[in-house]
C-alpha cells in the first residue's frame, strides 16, 4: 500500500492509474507534436515575412540611392545643355581672357546654385580637353599632386563615349588639402556638333549619403547592408578592411549571380542567413544580409509562449485526465468492495448502480447473481432442515421395539395373572401412547397433552417395573396451556429409566421427578432422577454421539437437543447436571409459545 | 480515497514545476543569448586622432557582428595614464565580462590588471605585448614586421645600398624598440654603419634638428626611417627646405592627412601603415572567444602595409588612410 501510494503512476495495478497514463500519454504526446509544429510554422512564417521585409527594404535603399544617382545625372544633363559650358570647354579662341572670367563665373554660379539645393553633391566639375577648368567654387586650387587625367572616372567617362559613369567610392583628392569619400558620375562632354569630345563633367556625390542610407538600415541586430558593383568590386561594405585584410569573407559570387529581387539563404556554421539581392539600373548590386534568429527576435518569446500554453494545457488535461479515470473507475471500485463483502460471506449486499452503461451491467449482473446465490443458499439450508425435520419425524414416530415388546410382554403376563383391570388400564396406555407418537399433523402440541402423554409412558413402565419406579409430576398449572414439542420429555424419562433407575439394582424406591415451571419468557422442564447418574464419559456420549449409533435406544437425547434448537432457536436446549451414585438432572429450556 | 489525492498532489506538483521553468525560462534557453559585455579602453578616444576611431570602429563592428554590448572609453589626451586608470577602475568596478586595452605603460597597472583578473574579468591586451605575468591575451600590430618592412623599402628604394638614420622617440618605447628589430633584422648582412637610431622625444623641431644635423654632416645618409608622427613631420620639413626630394628617402609609420600629403607630394616615400580598425576587430573578436571559453591564440599579429604615392589610391588602401566618411 504505501508503494502505491508514493508510486501511483508506476505499478500500473489500478485501471485509473493505467487509463491516466494512457491519457497523460496521448494529451502529452499530442501537445508535443502541436506545439512543435505550430513552433515550426511560426518560424517558418516569420522568416518569410522578414524575407519580404527584407526585400522591401533593400528596395527602399535601392530607390534611395537611384534617386542620388538619378540626381547627379539631371545634374549633369543640366550642365552638358548649358550653353556657357559648351561654349567654355569649346575649341574656339574667340573668347578672350577677361570673356574668359566671365564665364568661369557663370558657370561657377550655376554649379553653385545647384549645389545650393544639393547637400548630398560634393562637387561639380567641368574638365576641358582645352585645359579649361572650372568648378562649383569661384577659387578652386587643384591638388598640385593628382593628375587629373589618370583617375579613374576621368578614363572611364572618356571610354564610354557620352554616356554617364558611376564610379565606386573613392578618396577625391583633386581639390588640395581636401580629401573627401565620394561617388563620382561622369560623362564625356560633347561639342555643339554632337560629335567631337570638348571635355569632361564630373559630379560628385558625398558618399556619406550611400553611408548613412546603409549604415542606418536596420536589419535586426546584426544584419547589415552591402554594395557590390557588376565586377563583384565592393562598392560598400561596413567590414571592408576586413574582406580586404582576408579577416572575412563574403558571398559576392552568390550575390552576383542571384536574380535581383531575390533572396537566398547561408548556413554557416549555424548562422542562418537571409541575403536578398536587388540591382540598380547603374550597375550596382545591393544585397541586405539579415540573421535568421536575429530576425525572429521574439523567437524565444514564441517558443517560451507555447511551452507556456503546452505546459499549461498539459496541467489542465491532466488534472482532468486523472478525474476522468477515476470517475471511470470508481464505480468499479465500489463493485470491487462490493464483492469483497460477498466473498467474505455477506450476501445481503446490493451494490448501487449508477448509469446503465457497461459497468451499470455489470453491477446488474452482479446483484442478480448475489440475490440468486442467496436464494440459492436460504432454499439448501431450508431443505436441510426439512430433510432433518423429517427423519425426525420418521424418528418420533417409531417407538422402541423392545419397550412395545416388553409392555406387551407384561400386558400378557398381567392377562395370564388375570389382572384385568390392569391389563385395560395398561393397553389403553399404550394405545394412547401410540396415538399420540402417529399423530402426525402437529408438531407442537400443549403441554397439557405432553404431560398427559407422559403420564401414560409413565403408566406403563410403572406397571411393568412395580414398585422399583416412582414418579412425581409437578407442573405448574399455568403453563399447561402453552405449546411444546411432542413427545419432548419422553426421551429423557426413558433416558432416567433405562440407564439410571433400571440399573439400581436392589433398590426399590427409585424416583423420576418431572418438574416444569415457568420463568420470564421460557418455560423449563426438569427430569430427575435418583439413579446411579453418569460419568462425564457417558454425558458426553450421550450429547454427541450418532443418531444412528442410538437408533435402538430410541430417539436419543442429542436428537431432542437438535430438534429444540432447530426449532426454537439456539439459546434453548438442554443442561444435564449428573453425579454418580446420586442421579441426573436433565434441564430442558424451551421458549413460552400460546 | 487517498490515491487519488496522491495523483492530484503530483498534477500539482507538475503544474507547478511548469510555471517555475516558464518563469525561469532564460535558466534553460537563454544562456546563449546572455547579454556579454565587453569594455574597451583605448589611450584616447579624441575623434581627432584617427587611429583610436579606428580601433573604435572596428570593436564596434565587432560588437555588431556577435550582438554583445560594447562599451569604448580612453581619455582625452593620449597617453594620459592617471585618466586611464581611473577609467580601468571603474570599468572594473561595472564587472564587464571582458576588458579589451591599449593600456598607458605605468607602475600602477600590472596591480590593476591583476585586480581585474581576480574579479574573473578576461583581459586582452591590444597595440603591444607587454611583459606580464601571466601572460595576457594580446592582439596587436606586428610592429617587428612593420620595421622589417620598413628596412625592406629602404633596401628596394636605395637600390640595395642603405644608409640609414632612424628618428625614434623614446629609447623605452615598446613598439619603437620592436620596430628598430624589425628594422635590424630586414638589413641583416648590410654594413653595421647603414642604419643609426637618434631619439627626438616626439619632438618635431627635435627630429628636424636631427636631421638637419645629419644632413650638413658628411654622413652619406640616403634614408630616414621616421618611428613616429612628429619625427616624421620634422624630417619632411627639412626636407621640402632643402628641396631634397626624391634624392633622400623618408619612410614613415602610420598615417595622418599630413603624411597623406608628404605621400603624395612625393617628399615621403613610403609609410608603413598600421590596421587600427582590425585591431579593435580582433581585440574584441579575442574577447569573446575568452568569454566563450574557446581556446585563444597568445599572441594575434596584424599585418601593416607599406604605402607609397603609387598604391596610395588603391580601394585597400584608400580606407587605411582614409579611414572615415565623413560630409565635411
Amino acid at each position: 500500500m504505501l508503494k502505491d501510494r508514493f508510486f501511483p503512476l508506476f505499478p500500473l495495478k489500478s485501471i485509473q492509474s493505467n487509463i491516466s497514463l494512457a491519457f497523460s500519454m496521448l494529451i502529452l504526446a499530442a501537445i508535443v507534436l502541436t506545439s512543435l509544429v505550430s513552433y515550426q510554422v511560426s518560424v517558418a512564417a516569420v522568416e518569410r515575412n522578414s524575407k519580404g521585409y527584407i526585400e522591401e527594404i533593400i528596395k527602399q535603399v535601392n530607390l534611395n540611392i537611384q534617386s542620388y544617382v538619378d540626381n547627379m545625372e539631371n545634374i549633369s544633363l543640366l550642365a552638358l545643355t548649358n550653353k556657357d559650358v559648351k561654349y567654355y570647354i569649346s575649341d574656339n579662341n574667340f573668347i578672350s581672357a577677361e570673356n574668359r572670367r566671365t564665364y568661369e563665373k557663370q558657370i561657377s554660379d550655376l554649379f553653385q546654385a545647384i549645389l545650393y539645393t544639393r547637400k548630398d553633391i560634393a562637387s561639380i566639375m567641368v574638365f576641358g580637353y582645352n585645359g579649361r577648368f572650372v568648378s562649383d567654387r569661384r577659387i578652386t586650387t587643384l591638388n598640385p599632386n593628382t593628375k587629373t587625367e589618370d583617375q579613374e572616372w576621368y578614363q572611364l567617362a572618356k571610354a564610354a563615349g557620352g554616356r554617364s559613369v558611376v564610379s565606386a567610392p573613392h578618396v577625391q583628392s583633386l581639390i588640395e588639402n581636401e580629401y573627401r569619400w565620394v561617388v563620382s558620375l561622369s560623362r564625356e562632354l560633347k561639342s555643339t556638333d554632337g560629335i567631337k569630345a570638348d571635355g569632361v563633367l564630373l559630379v560628385d556625390l558625398n558618399l556619406s549619403v550611400i553611408n548613412d542610407i546603409c549604415e542606418n538600415i536596420n536589419l535586426g541586430k546584426k544584419g547589415y547592408l552591402f554594395i557590390v558593383d557588376n565586377e563583384g568590386h565592393i562598392v560598400y561594405h561596413p567590414q571592408q578592411q576586413l574582406i580586404d585584410s582576408k579577416l572575412r569573407t563574403e558571398r559576392i559570387e552568390e550575390v552576383l549571380q542571384a536574380p535581383s529581387g531575390q533572396s537566398f539563404v547561408v548556413n554557416e556554421g549555424g548562422d542562418k542567413r537571409i541575403y536578398s539581392v536587388q540591382d540598380t539600373n547603374f550597375g550596382w548590386r545591393i544585397a541586405g544580409v539579415a540573421y535568421s534568429d536575429d530576425l525572429i527576435a521574439n523567437k524565444e518569446g514564441l517558443r517560451n509562449s507555447i511551452i507556456f500554453y503546452s505546459l499549461c494545457g498539459l496541467a489542465i488535461t491532466l488534472l482532468i485526465s486523472i478525474g476522468l479515470s477515476h470517475r471511470l473507475s470508481k464505480p468499479i471500485k465500489v463493485l470491487q468492495s462490493d464483492m469483497k463483502q460477498v466473498e467474505k460471506g455477506n450476501f445481503n449486499i446490493q451494490t448501487e448502480i449508477g448509469q446503465m452503461n457497461e459497468i451499470g451491467q455489470l453491477g446488474r449482473s452482479f446483484n442478480l447473481m448475489v440475490s440468486r446465490t442467496k436464494f440459492l443458499m436460504e432454499e439448501t439450508i431450508l431443505n436441510q432442515e426439512n430433510k432433518r425435520k423429517s427423519e425426525l419425524l420418521l424418528l418420533q414416530s417409531q417407538i422402541n421395539p423392545h419397550f412395545l415388546y416388553n409392555t406387551l410382554d407384561s400386558i400378557v403376563w398381567m392377562a395370564e395373572q388375570k389382572q384385568h383391570e390392569e391389563v385395560v388400564l395398561m393397553t389403553s396406555a399404550l394405545a394412547k401412547l401410540f396415538r399420540a407418537s402417529i399423530t402426525k399433523e402437529k408438531e407442537l402440541v400443549p403441554i397439557r397433552v405432553e404431560i398427559e402423554h407422559i403420564t401414560n409412558y409413565l403408566l406403563i413402565q410403572k406397571m411393568r417395573y412395580n414398585d422399583e419406579l416412582n414418579y412425581v409430576i409437578d407442573m405448574d398449572e399455568s403453563i399447561l396451556d402453552y405449546k411444546t414439542l411432542k413427545i419432548l420429555l419422553q426421551p429423557f424419562v426413558e433416558n432416567a429409566i433405562y440407564h439410571g433407575i433400571r440399573n439400581m439394582y436392589g433398590m426399590d424406591d427409585g424416583l423420576i421427578t418431572i418438574r416444569g415451571r415457568q420463568a420470564g419468557d421460557q418455560i423449563i422442564f426438569e427430569v430427575e432422577d435418583n439413579g446411579q447418574g453418569m460419568s462425564a464419559e457417558q454425558l458426553g456420549k450421550l450429547l454427541y454421539s450418532n443418531l444412528e449409533e442410538n437408533a435402538n435406544q430410541g430417539i436419543g437425547i442429542r436428537n431432542v437437543n437438535e430438534r429444540i434448537k432447530l426449532y426454537f432457536g439456539h439459546e434453548y436446549g438442554i443442561q444435564i447436571r449428573s453425579e454418580i451414585e446420586e442421579g441426573t438432572c436433565i434441564t430442558i429450556v424451551i421458549p413460552k409459545l400460546d | 480515497m487517498r490515491k487519488h489525492r496522491f495523483t492530484l498532489l503530483l498534477v500539482v506538483a507538475i503544474a507547478m514545476i511548469a510555471i517555475y521553468f516558464v518563469f525561469n525560462f532564460n535558466l534553460l534557453f537563454g544562456v546563449n543569448h546572455e547579454e556579454k559585455n565587453v569594455t574597451v579602453i583605448l589611450k584616447s578616444l579624441n575623434i581627432r586622432l584617427d587611429f583610436w576611431q579606428a580601433v573604435n570602429q572596428g570593436a564596434e563592428a565587432a560588437a555588431k557582428e556577435t550582438g554583445l554590448n560594447l562599451s569604448v572609453e580612453g581619455p582625452l589626451i593620449e597617453g594620459d595614464s592617471n585618466a586611464q586608470i581611473q577609467i580601468l577602475e571603474d570599468a572594473i568596478a561595472r564587472k564587464p565580462q571582458a576588458i579589451v586595452i591599449d593600456m598607458v605603460m605605468d607602475n600602477r597597472m600590472p596591480a590593476i590588471l591583476a585586480k581585474a583578473r581576480a574579479a574573473g574579468i578576461k583581459l586582452v591586451i591590444i597595440n603591444h605585448s607587454p611583459s606580464m605575468k601571466p601572460s595576457p591575451i594580446v592582439v596587436s600590430s606586428n610592429h617587428k614586421e612593420a620595421g622589417q618592412l620598413a628596412g625592406q623599402t629602404s633596401i628596394q628604394e636605395t637600390d640595395g645600398d642603405p644608409n640609414i638614420a632612424v628618428i625614434s622617440d623614446y629609447a623605452s618605447s615598446i613598439i619603437s624598440q620592436e620596430r628598430l628589430e624589425g628594422m635590424r633584422l630586414a638589413l641583416k648582412g648590410y654594413k653595421a654603419s647603414a642604419m643609426e637610431t637618434y631619439y627626438a622625444d616626439d619632438s618635431e623641431d627635435q627630429a628636424y634638428e636631427i636631421a638637419k644635423r645629419l644632413l650638413r654632416s658628411d654622413s652619406g645618409i640616403n634614408t630616414f626611417i621616421t618611428l613616429n608622427q612628429s619625427a616624421s613631420q620634422g624630417v619632411a620639413r627639412l626636407l621640402k627646405e632643402y628641396n631634397e626630394t626624391g634624392a633622400i628617402n623618408l619612410i614613415g609609420f602610420d598615417s595622418t592627412s599630413d603624411e597623406v600629403q608628404l605621400l603624395e607630394s612625393g617628399i615621403m616615400t613610403a609609410s608603413i601603415v598600421q590596421k587600427p580598425f582590425n585591431m579593435g576587430y580582433l581585440g574584441v573578436k579575442a574577447a569573446l572567444k575568452l568569454i566563450d571559453g574557446e581556446k585563444t591564440e597568445p599572441i594575434t599579429y596584424i599585418e601593416s602595409n607599406v604605402i607609397t604615392k603609387e598604391n596610395m589610391y588603391t580601394t585597400e588602401n584608400q580606407k587605411l588612410l582614409f579611414p572615415f566618411i565623413t560630409s565635411k
